[in-house]
């Protein structure tokens, strides 16, 4: 007697550990296990079914907390006021791609994804992501309103996999006070650029003050090679590209600022975070970085003075900067795929929603009619990055890409900057292990 | 007779009984997830649209990964000096805090309270101390006319400073493992050494450190481990920079699984990582046996 119930009792636990595991449960069928599981099945396995009358749900994922969390609610709920036949839900999931993974294996994907652009090229050849080329040609979606380099991104064997959400590009963030202190003015070349950064820089003995420009991130390496002239990878995107005069000129630029010019130290702003930032605090003269500080500086109101201007043209007046943002996309396991269409066409193809979600979370849309308002027309902060997108070029969509700058040419950057390695090893040992790396990673099916 | 065998068969099978769930549990979550990591690393795994048996490529893969071998040498050089300091620091702080005194709980409880910070949290706060310009440790060492390096920037330091700070994170919770193994060691052994004349050093060299071999083993063999299986601290302080002179296998092995989506790849790592902290705690095991304490 005792030992059935011994066994009644194990079985229970099995049964409740199996249910959790399975996603899919199939409701009510076995009518032993307990209610727990039941209620789960029940309320897991809701049929949207947009002619009844009832509306459809969404899940919409995204990696926003805090701040933006309440930005992504904002149009969320402005959608599911706007129409009565779609609800839209937002779910904060701290690891999403991980999440999102494990779930278009098991069944419980999400309806609408919020995605960061470059992985695009990594995921769209596994099949997990919808194409959405029908949908925007059944509702005319003209592509010519979006940024063409947004949508190349998005883009994978000649189908695009969703619409731009942001834009944004890194330009030249000043600090007006020490550059009038100086007397010189924002720089438009890289010579300027030096001459500034020169005159801005202070040391007190073997202690910098002021650093004149920042070079503590050796990854802006494709912005500085833009604007020498040159590109990451070669005409038919399997190779690297660098290893050449307009890598070597980006190099040298380097070197002089750090060690002849001595306009910064290695090390100098690495761990200062918000209310620590260097520029904020009056430590560095002149920076490259996007439109996402622009909220954080712009409440330093009086006590930061900064401008913007695009960034500097290299020697032969190139100009670069590279373009990242964020889009939204249809896994193709989400079961709702038209109505997620509804809601993601609603938000990145209106003007008036774009322009909501810009004031919102005070980033730049990527749709293009949306940039005609004065919000964005009249403003000093948006038009220098508004101008540097006009050039800015994506990463290049290779799935190795990211793999290959970190692992190939950032720690050969690091070992250059001090010292450890000359410019032709450098670039050398970046190509070849690059090489490898893309060769490694590019078989994704 | 007869009796006695069935009344311990009615308990042998109550016993298994009662340690099936353990043992089903252990199972789902232990041996069945090491084995289908050992089947994986024999495929192209992807999590989402692929699993192709492929043989050896993945390993024939890792014999030309330089930098698979570049984050084994790296957390090679990091033990080497972090399990031998590690060892002796929390020796060390346990002999000076083995006493019935006033205040040495408090001493006690200080030395281990870095253990109960999280790595994360611990190492973000390191950043700061170790900032080249405005940190505490470069401003110390500047009244005495010093100029601090970038801690953890330049590839001279980078790797003593995750060392320094794994230290002052790790020595805590040893300390209180070899305060167990002291107070261990029987009383008479001190006193029979001393009226035969043994001197403080005598008594800890025939004594104490022949007693405290197994607490050393502990000790040892989780700090082999640990020492492995670093990241935490590399990831927050350094992110395996500059020049990869921080990355280490684990960082490498995630990167590979969940950036790179290369599962069966980075399961090929990972069981060469296992691999090597099995061999490494086996020659721990025999170096220990070698000398049996002394009862």
């Amino acid at each position: 007697m005792k030992k059935q119930i011994t066994i009644m009792a194990l079985a229970a636990i099995l049964g409740v550990t199996a249910a959790g595991c399975s996603n899919n449960g199939n409701a009510g069928t076995d009518a032993g296990t307990n209610s727990g599981s039941n209620a789960e099945t029940n309320s897991g396995s809701k049929n949207g079914d947009s002619g009844s009358g009832k509306p459809v749900e969404l899940t919409f994922w995204g990696d926003w907390g805090g701040e933006g969390q309440k930005q992504f609610e904002t149009m969320v709920d402005a959608f599911n006021k706007s129409q009565d036949k779609i609800r839209v839900k937002y779910v904060l999931q701290q690891d999403m791609i991980t999440k999102f993974l494990t779930a278009s294996t098991s069944g419980g994907a999400p309806d609408v994804l919020f995605w960061d652009r470059w992985r695009t090229s990594l995921y769209a050849p596994k099949n997990v992501l919808h194409p959405i080329d029908e949908f925007l040609a059944a509702d005319g979606i003209s592509k010519e309103d979006f940024y063409g380099e947004a949508l190349k991104e998005l883009t994978y064997n000649e189908k695009l996999y969703g619409l731009p959400l942001t834009v944004d590009a890194r330009a030249l963030f000043y600090n007006k006070k020490i550059l009038a202190d100086a007397g010189v003015e924002p720089p438009t070349t890289w010579d300027e650029l030096e001459q500034a950064a020169i005159k801005t820089t202070k040391w007190n003995g073997s202690k910098l003050e002021v650093a004149g420009f920042s070079l503590g991130d050796p990854g802006l390496f494709n912005m500085y090679l833009q604007q020498a002239g040159g590109q990451m990878m070669s005409e038919d995107n399997t190779k690297t590209n660098f290893n050449t005069d307009q890598g070597k000129s980006v190099l040298s630029f380097w070197d002089r600022l750090l060690n002849e010019d001595k306009v910064y130290k290695t090390g100098f702003e690495q761990g200062l975070g918000e209310g620590t930032d260097a520029f904020v605090t009056g430590k560095l003269a002149m920076q490259y970085t996007g439109p996402w500080m622009l909220s954080t500086y712009k409440k330093y109101g009086k006590d930061l003075d900064f401008g913007i201007v695009p960034p500097p043209v290299g020697p032969n007046g190139d100009k670069g900067s590279v373009m990242g943002g964020f889009g939204l996309v249809i896994p193709e396991g989400g079961k709702h795929q038209k109505e997620a269409w509804e809601f993601i066409k609603w938000w990145t193809a209106n003007k008036d929603n774009a322009l909501l979600w810009a004031k919102t979370s005070l980033n730049i849309p990527g749709y293009k009619p949306a940039l005609e308002d004065p919000f964005f027309k009249d403003d000093p902060f948006w038009k220098p990055f508004l101008d540097t997108l006009e050039f800015a070029k994506i990463r290049p969509a290779h799935p190795g890409y990211s793999v290959m700058e970190n692992d190939a040419v950032i720690p050969n950057l690091q070992l250059f900057l001090q010292k450890k390695q000359s410019i032709e090893d450098t670039l050398e040992k970046s190509q070849k292990r690059g090489d490898q790396l893309l060769l490694d990673n590019a078989d994704v099916k | 007779m007869s009796s006695m065998g069935k009344l311990n068969k009615h308990q042998a099978r109550t016993a298994y009984l009662f340690i099936t769930p353990t043992m089903l549990l252990f199972a789902a979550f232990t041996i069945i997830p090491v084995i289908m990591a050992l089947y994986l690393s024999f495929t192209n795994y992807d999590v989402v649209s692929r699993m192709d048996f492929v043989k050896f490529d993945n390993y024939k893969r890792l014999l030309q990964d330089d930098l698979f071998w570049t984050t084994f040498k790296n957390v090679a050089f990091y033990s080497v000096i972090f399990i031998p300091l590690n060892i002796l620091i929390s020796l060390l702080l346990a002999m000076l805090l083995n006493f019935r005194r006033f205040g040495v709980k408090l001493f006690r409880t200080m030395n281990y309270l870095p253990t109960l910070t999280s790595a994360v949290a611990a190492a973000t706060v390191w950043i700061w101390l170790l900032h080249p310009e405005f940190g505490l440790v470069n401003n110390l060492l500047s009244y005495v006319g010093i100029t601090g390096p970038a801690w953890l920037a330049q590839t001279e330091t980078a790797m003593f400073s995750i060392i320094m700070v794994t230290l002052w994170q790790s020595v805590g919770s040893n300390m209180v493992i070899y305060i167990a193994g002291l107070q261990g060691v029987p009383d008479y052994l001190y006193e029979s050494a001393k009226l035969d004349g043994a001197t403080a050093f005598d008594r800890f060299r025939y004594i104490t450190w022949p007693q405290l071999r197994p607490t050393t083993f502990l000790v040892s063999t989780m700090s082999i481990i640990g020492a492995l299986q670093l990241f935490d601290q590399a990831f927050v302080l350094t992110q395996g920079g500059p020049g990869n002179v921080t990355k280490t296998p684990v960082y490498l092995i995630y990167q590979q699984g969940f950036n790179q989506l290369q599962m069966g790849y980075a399961s090929a790592q990972a069981f060469v990582l296992a691999l090597a902290i099995l061999i490494f705690s086996l020659i721990n095991m025999r170096l220990s046996k070698s000398e049996e304490p002394i009862v």
